[in-house]
């Protein structure tokens, strides 16, 4: 048997995750976006500084734009990263840097990763979520977050020009049918969680609960802060339960 | 203003423009490519041994779960962002909840009108403000606190962690959803198909499996618009009573 050393611990039956997830390659192509979205913002704030004077905008005001941008998403960022260091045994730190911290939402993402696993009989994060299944995962919610931005790539210069037939959908329709679709995917993939065991039951109706009541005190305290952190306050919450009721 | 500023102005703008869109296109690009070559490695320089038919099966079953919000998403949010912010918001993510409000703020504190000249570069410098903050913070708090974090965690806690994640997240994203959305006859469509398809009609017939999602979503939608309320004023942005406050 030849020994042939491999770049990471890979083996699609094994249950580490991490090892494969936590791949050079991965953390290198990670701290790319990272790089990518720094060199973005450095050309947008040039061009900002430099057409400022022109709009008649002075420089104290366009950088105190981005003072206010920048103090407003101090708590959202807080929030995000709550929420990300939940996912981190599920799929590894850069995977969760790049599609949870930056290009999609923890929502569509663990979602998309679910129906991969479902996808092959397996159960995202269970004792058959092997190496096979992260890799599948992974490849797919990165399709399906490449979606996203390749028809941002499309469509707004298509809007642009503003003589697109969809520049002027039926508003109706614009009001309605995100809406259905996303309360027909949420629902049909949470109630499916249901009926797995009675631990999953009680966390899903935790996490339901929970965040209800953090939205019904950020209504009735006025606090718009709590609706930020809502969502991974509903996680941890609902963790900590599911850890009680699993060992007990 | 006089004829003389004015074109001064329409034509900085006419170059901010042009660079922003220019180098957004390109930086979103390379951002695209960025986050598909690791997925990619993983699934096929690995030895996972994944067939290209597993990963498009997958990717059908996500297809039609989100298909629609690929392209509706952006439809719904150029209007509120602006060409140049729209290669920003769909790279650095989190739009509604993080880069939306942060360029509202802007705006009133420096006192600029939305949809003005003004009002467009105080966007999107808020947005690169909330950039900036965002991904320090991520590799700060994410990238080192949190991966030193999995690594003191004992490993039954972690197990336990990833075997009940995704009813975590899904139980308080479904309330968030039906809450923001506020659509009463849409959460009831899509709860009651996703009850009658789950515990009637799959068990009835398996082979469904991975389409039902699919079924479900389209069936959602086109019932809620044969069922919509046809006296409701439309156009009315998700969460504005909430969102409108100081």
């Amino acid at each position: 048997m030849i020994h042939r050393p491999l770049p990471t611990a890979a083996d699609p039956a094994s249950t580490d995750i991490l090892a494969l997830a936590n791949s050079p390659v991965v953390w290198f192509c990670a701290f790319g976006v990272f790089a990518v979205i720094f060199v973005q913002t450095f050309i947008y704030m040039k061009a900002a500084r430099r057409a400022g004077p022109e709009i008649g905008m002075e420089t104290r005001e366009v950088m105190g734009a981005y003072r206010a941008g920048a103090v407003a998403s101090v708590g959202p960022s807080l929030a995000v990263v709550l929420v990300a260091i939940a996912l981190l045994a599920l799929f590894g730190t850069p995977a969760v840097l790049v599609r949870i911290g930056l290009i999609g939402s923890a929502a569509a993402e663990t979602a998309s990763a679910g129906i991969a696993a479902n996808s092959v009989g397996a159960t995202l994060g269970g004792p058959d979520y092997t190496q096979q299944v992260f890799a599948l995962s992974f490849i797919v919610m990165s399709l399906s977050g490449a979606m996203w931005m390749l028809a941002t790539l499309i469509l707004t210069p298509i809007l642009k020009r503003g003589s697109s037939s969809l520049a002027r959908v039926n508003p109706a329709a614009m009001a309605i049918i995100p809406c259905a679709a996303l309360l027909g995917a949420f629902s049909m993939l949470t109630i499916a969680e249901l009926p797995k065991s009675a631990v999953h039951a009680v966390t899903v109706g935790v996490s339901a609960a929970v965040m209800a009541g953090c939205l019904f005190l950020a209504r009735t305290l006025k606090a718009h802060w709590l609706k930020e952190w809502a969502l991974g306050i509903a996680i941890v919450v609902a963790l900590f339960t599911a850890y009680f009721a699993h060992t007990l | 203003m006089s004829t003389v500023t004015e074109s001064r102005a329409a034509a900085g703008m006419a170059g901010f423009e042009a660079t922003t869109n220019r180098w957004g296109r390109v930086t979103m690009m390379i951002g695209l490519a960025l986050s598909l070559i690791g997925p990619v490695y993983v699934a096929f320089f690995t030895g996972m041994d994944l067939a290209a038919q597993q990963i498009w099966l997958a990717f059908i079953g996500v297809a039609a779960a989100f298909g629609v919000l690929w392209v509706l998403e952006p439809v719904t949010y150029f209007p509120i962002l602006g060409s140049s912010a729209m290669y920003q918001a769909f790279m650095i993510g989190n739009i509604s909840n993080k880069l939306l409000p942060a360029a509202i703020v802007a705006q009133s504190s420096i006192g600029a009108k939305a949809g003005t000249r003004r009002g467009d570069l105080t966007a999107v410098m808020a947005i690169c403000g909330a950039a900036t903050v965002h991904l320090v913070s991520l590799l700060v708090f994410v990238g080192f606190l949190g991966t030193w974090l999995i690594s003191v965690i004992p490993s039954d806690v972690i197990e336990v962690a990833r075997l009940y994640i995704l009813p975590s997240v899904l139980g308080a994203v479904l309330v968030q959803a039906v809450v923001t959305m506020r659509q009463l006859r849409p959460t009831l469509i899509a709860v009651g198909l996703s009850l009658l398809f789950l515990f009637v009609v799959v068990p009835a017939f398996p082979t469904l499996g991975l389409f039902a999602t699919a079924i479900v979503v389209v069936l959602a939608i086109a019932l809620s618009w044969l069922l919509r309320d046809r006296n409701r004023h439309t156009g009315r942005p998700a969460d504005a009573t909430t969102e409108s406050q100081p």
